[in-house]
């Protein structure tokens, strides 16, 4: 019986622990797919003639003789879908009608000025049409049949053809037929909830068409174009079809949200009017009128991003964390190499040589904020005396090289002593022997550290925080002191576009592309590295 | 002439060297001046590990000092108590700034020992599994993947932290905030993992088989002889692995900056993970960049910094004495 029980426990232990290492798998798998899943649609993803046009306009990239024909396709397309919202909002819309009559009667009173009208007529025409003018405001603001009614017949009376032939006033009297008519197909008591709904059709129509082609070219970049992914449309698409309603729950006591088609016959707002038949008719020419085609947007890796990271890639980012990184190496390399060479070449077991170990241990261990705080006090402070690429790279080199100064050093240790001894037998002295045997054989190891620091240094983002990165920095120019500006980086930029930046937010692939492009640089060069590494124990084994 | 021109061809041995074989005193010393000099420039090089470490204790202790002494003894004697004892921390407000960081230090302890808790029984179990139980191959695919599980950014971390788990935590848990302490363990934990398996991995590998197959040769089982002889044997270096995952877990800044939800007190209940907690580091990263140079509260950030300093110093130098402990007894044994 308790050797029953022992074995449980054995197998128990066993299940424990392999148990955690598919733990640990799990972790691992738990985080990289929904990163590169939702990172890699920056990438590759279903592109609207809209993101063609954006690409055009702004990264002058793409065939615009094909443009220019798809823009017109899809112009035309849309033209049908709008129609029918002006015909519809002119009955709404009584603004715009309120302007346009108000509009009128000024013009006919300056028309009459520049007549030189005599005093007597020209009172007595003005008071008529301020009387027109006034019917047909009150017109449009009531919402009684009757009312309305009672209004454009006091204007049907006072329609004088001699008077006001060829005149403003004659364009008062078609809005009142036309207002008639409008009259008779609208439920005026929902004016004012049509009034808001169409607000709402109307910014989602321009969220995925962009402004018309009639319309001024907005000032803001972002508001130039409409849904550039078809995604994206698609979202819009239901934003503009679905609406929630609040409706009695069944047993009449509580509301419940529910969505509705807005052209639903029973509940939607739109029901039985002119705006009705929009809604499945965007949705059944969508497609003409997005024209989403498949698009594998690699120059997401090197495009400059404009306004903010709305549009565009994450090239600066790219590039400064390149810069950074290349940067720290050289200082690094030099220095770290040349330490391992000494601790295990030269130094014997002195207490300056443990307190040079136990210095470089607790370099690794000194927290990356610290590293950030130090790079502010003294980098910034003294050195470079503002924040920029350089004394973010000195910084980042002070955190690499232990990382560096160890794996260097083991990689001259696991060379054998025969080499050496090889070496020194054929008459070469310590300095050359190590140069030319101990040093190429090291090489992959110590090109393996290299590799590893340089992904750790890519990754890191306290150390760079107040030395010289910041979200939107302008990319460095070259021709002058680059090494003093600030810089992006891709690891600093990870963390403002998630949680810094308002405008991003609207953009959650490109959030998630920015993390996805940090991890897969990451991953490569560990990869780079793991390579490397298998392949250089396989030649050691092999001796 | 002919006479200098007969005397090589006499000896072609000695007419391969082009130098003399014995060196005259110029150029013996040349030769120990050139090795001194050369040992001088590689141990000066060397040196600038420990100039650096020097130098970051100087600049961080040079920068939190006018918070520390300001005014006289008695002042700055209850300044830092108020910093050590107090939670209240406004130091935004404009007249009589608090500096309490209690909750911030309490914060701090309290991811990192929530996520010990969770890293320590799974990384000890995985060094088990990896060192004893998994076949060659498998291992073989194992190292990459604890290696890149290591790699990946701690920022991309913290986007995944605020990003998915966050959302999913407010949802499917019910939690008030998604960015609370649990959250930031969980992920704390997963980045001190890779450390706490190499190390204890290393350590337990360092056991010989003797060790093992004297207690297999008693009957123990797997589990037994794991549990009550190797893990035992290798404490030392299992003590080390967890401080050093400790380390980890205490130093770390993006993770807890986004993920732990940056609220200045400590939880009551002690025990409600579902709260949001602050950390030293993610104070430091969250208010360094808006304060202005040159005031207190510049300057009570780099104290944070010092406290924070000497907290990873001491990690480090415990770790050590243990490592030291264990190369020690493992050679002895």
């Amino acid at each position: 019986m308790q050797v029953r029980i022992r074995q449980a426990w054995n197998h128990l232990f066993t299940i424990l622990s392999s148990g955690s290492i598919v733990l640990l798998v799990a972790a691992l798998l738990l985080f990289l797919i929904p990163m590169l899943r939702k990172g890699i649609p920056a990438v590759v993803f279903r592109g609207t003639v809209e993101f063609r046009k954006m690409q055009a306009e702004l990264f002058d990239r793409g065939d615009t003789m094909a443009l220019q024909k798809e823009t017109e396709q899809t112009w035309q397309a849309r033209q049908e879908i709008y129609t029918i919202l002006d015909h519809f909002s002119r009955g709404i819309d009584t603004e715009k009608l309120t302007d346009e009559a108000k509009d009128l009667y000024r013009d006919y009173g300056q028309i009459l000025r520049y007549q030189e009208t005599p005093k007597e007529q020209y009172t007595e025409l003005r008071g008529r049409a301020k009387e027109i003018r006034d019917h047909l405001l009150d017109a449009f603001e009531s919402t009684d049949k009757d009312e309305i009614a009672a209004h454009l017949d006091a204007i049907e009376a006072l329609r004088d053809e001699a008077a006001f032939s060829g005149t403003p006033v004659e364009k008062m009297f078609t809005m009142t037929g036309d207002f008639r008519k409008l009259i008779a197909t609208v439920d005026l008591s929902k004016r004012d909830i049509f009034a808001d709904e169409l607000e709402v059709v109307k910014e989602e129509l321009y969220n995925l068409f962009g402004p018309r082609p009639d319309e001024q070219t907005p000032q803001l970049a972002m508001k130039r174009f409409g849904a550039t992914r078809w995604d994206v449309a698609e979202k819009h698409l239901t934003f503009l079809v679905w609406q929630e309603k609040w409706i009695p729950s069944d047993d009449g006591q509580t509301l419940v949200a529910k969505q509705v088609r807005r052209d639903d016959p029973l509940e939607g707002s739109f029901a039985g009017t002119e705006l009705a038949p929009l809604f499945s008719l965007t949705e059944k020419i969508l497609k003409d009128t997005m024209k989403p085609r498949f698009t594998l947007y690699w120059q997401y890796f090197i495009d400059d991003s404009t306004p903010g990271h709305y549009f565009g890639g994450v090239g600066p980012e790219v590039l400064g964390t390149l810069l950074l990184t290349l940067l720290a190496m050289c200082f690094s390399i030099p220095l770290g190499v040349i330490s391992a060479a000494y601790l295990v070449e030269y130094a014997g077991d002195n207490l300056i040589v443990k307190i040079i170990r136990i210095c470089i241990n607790t370099l690794a261990g000194v927290p990356s904020i610290v590293y950030g705080l130090f790079g502010m006090a003294f980098f910034v402070a003294y050195i470079t005396k503002q924040p920029g690429v350089l004394s973010a790279s000195m910084t980042l080199a002070l955190l690499v090289l232990p990382v560096i100064i160890r794996a260097s050093e083991e990689a001259i240790r696991a060379v054998p002593q025969t080499y050496r001894e090889a070496a020194m037998g054929l008459g070469a002295g310590k300095f050359r022997s190590f140069l030319t045997v101990t040093l190429p054989a090291a090489g992959p190891g110590i090109l393996t550290g290299i590799i590893l620091s340089l992904s750790r240094a890519a990754g890191e983002t306290a150390p760079i925080l107040f030395a010289g990165a910041a979200a939107l920095a302008p990319i460095p120019d070259f021709g002058g002191k680059w090494w003093l500006q600030e810089t992006r980086a891709l690891s600093y930029g990870c963390y403002d576009i998630t949680v810094g930046d308002k405008l991003a937010m609207m953009v959650p692939h490109k959030q998630f592309g920015m993390v996805m492009t940090l991890i897969i640089l990451v991953l490569c060069l560990n990869v780079i590295a793991i390579v490397i590494r298998s392949r250089m124990s396989k030649k050691l084994r092999g001796m | 002439m002919s006479k200098n021109t007969s005397k090589p061809s006499s000896n072609p041995a000695a007419a391969q060297f082009s130098r003399p074989l014995r060196l005259s005193v110029s150029q013996d010393l040349r030769g120990l001046l050139a090795k001194n000099i050369g040992h001088g420039i590689l141990f000066s090089i060397t040196f600038v590990s420990v100039l650096a470490v020097m130098a970051i204790f100087y600049f961080v202790v040079q920068e939190s000092v006018p918070f520390i002494f300001k005014g006289g003894f008695r002042d700055s004697l209850s300044r830092v108590t108020e910093f050590l004892t107090s939670t209240a921390w406004y130091p935004q407000k404009e007249e009589n700034p608090e500096y309490g960081a209690l909750a911030i230090i309490v914060g701090s302890l309290y991811v990192t020992f929530c996520s010990l808790i969770i890293a320590v029984p799974i990384g000890v179990l995985a060094a088990v599994f990896l060192s004893d139980i998994a076949p060659f191959s498998v291992r073989q695919y194992c190292k990459p993947i604890i290696e890149i599980l290591a790699a990946i950014p701690s920022v991309a971390y913290g986007v995944f932290a605020v990003m998915v788990v966050a959302p999913w935590m407010q949802k499917t848990l019910g939690f008030s905030t998604g960015t609370n302490a649990i959250n930031a363990s969980l992920i704390l934990s997963v980045m001190a993992l890779p450390t706490i398996i190499s190390v204890a991995e290393d350590a337990l590998s360092a056991i010989g088989r003797e060790i093992r197959e004297a207690s297999y040769g008693l009957g123990a089982t797997r589990a037994e002889t794991m549990i009550k002889v190797v893990i035992p044997a290798a404490h030392s270096g299992i003590i080390a692995a967890v401080i050093l995952g400790m380390m980890r877990a205490i130093g770390e800044t993006m993770v807890v900056w986004m993920a732990s939800g940056n609220s200045s007190r400590i939880p009551s209940p002690w025990w409600d993970l579902s709260q949001s907690v602050r950390t030293m580091t993610a104070t430091i990263a969250g208010e360094l960049g808006e304060v202005p140079k040159d005031t207190d509260h510049y300057y009570v950030l780099f104290a944070i910094g010092l406290l924070l300093l000497i907290f990873t110093f001491g990690l480090n130098m415990t770790s050590e004495f243990f490592m030291t402990r264990f190369k020690k007894k493992s050679r002895g044994l």
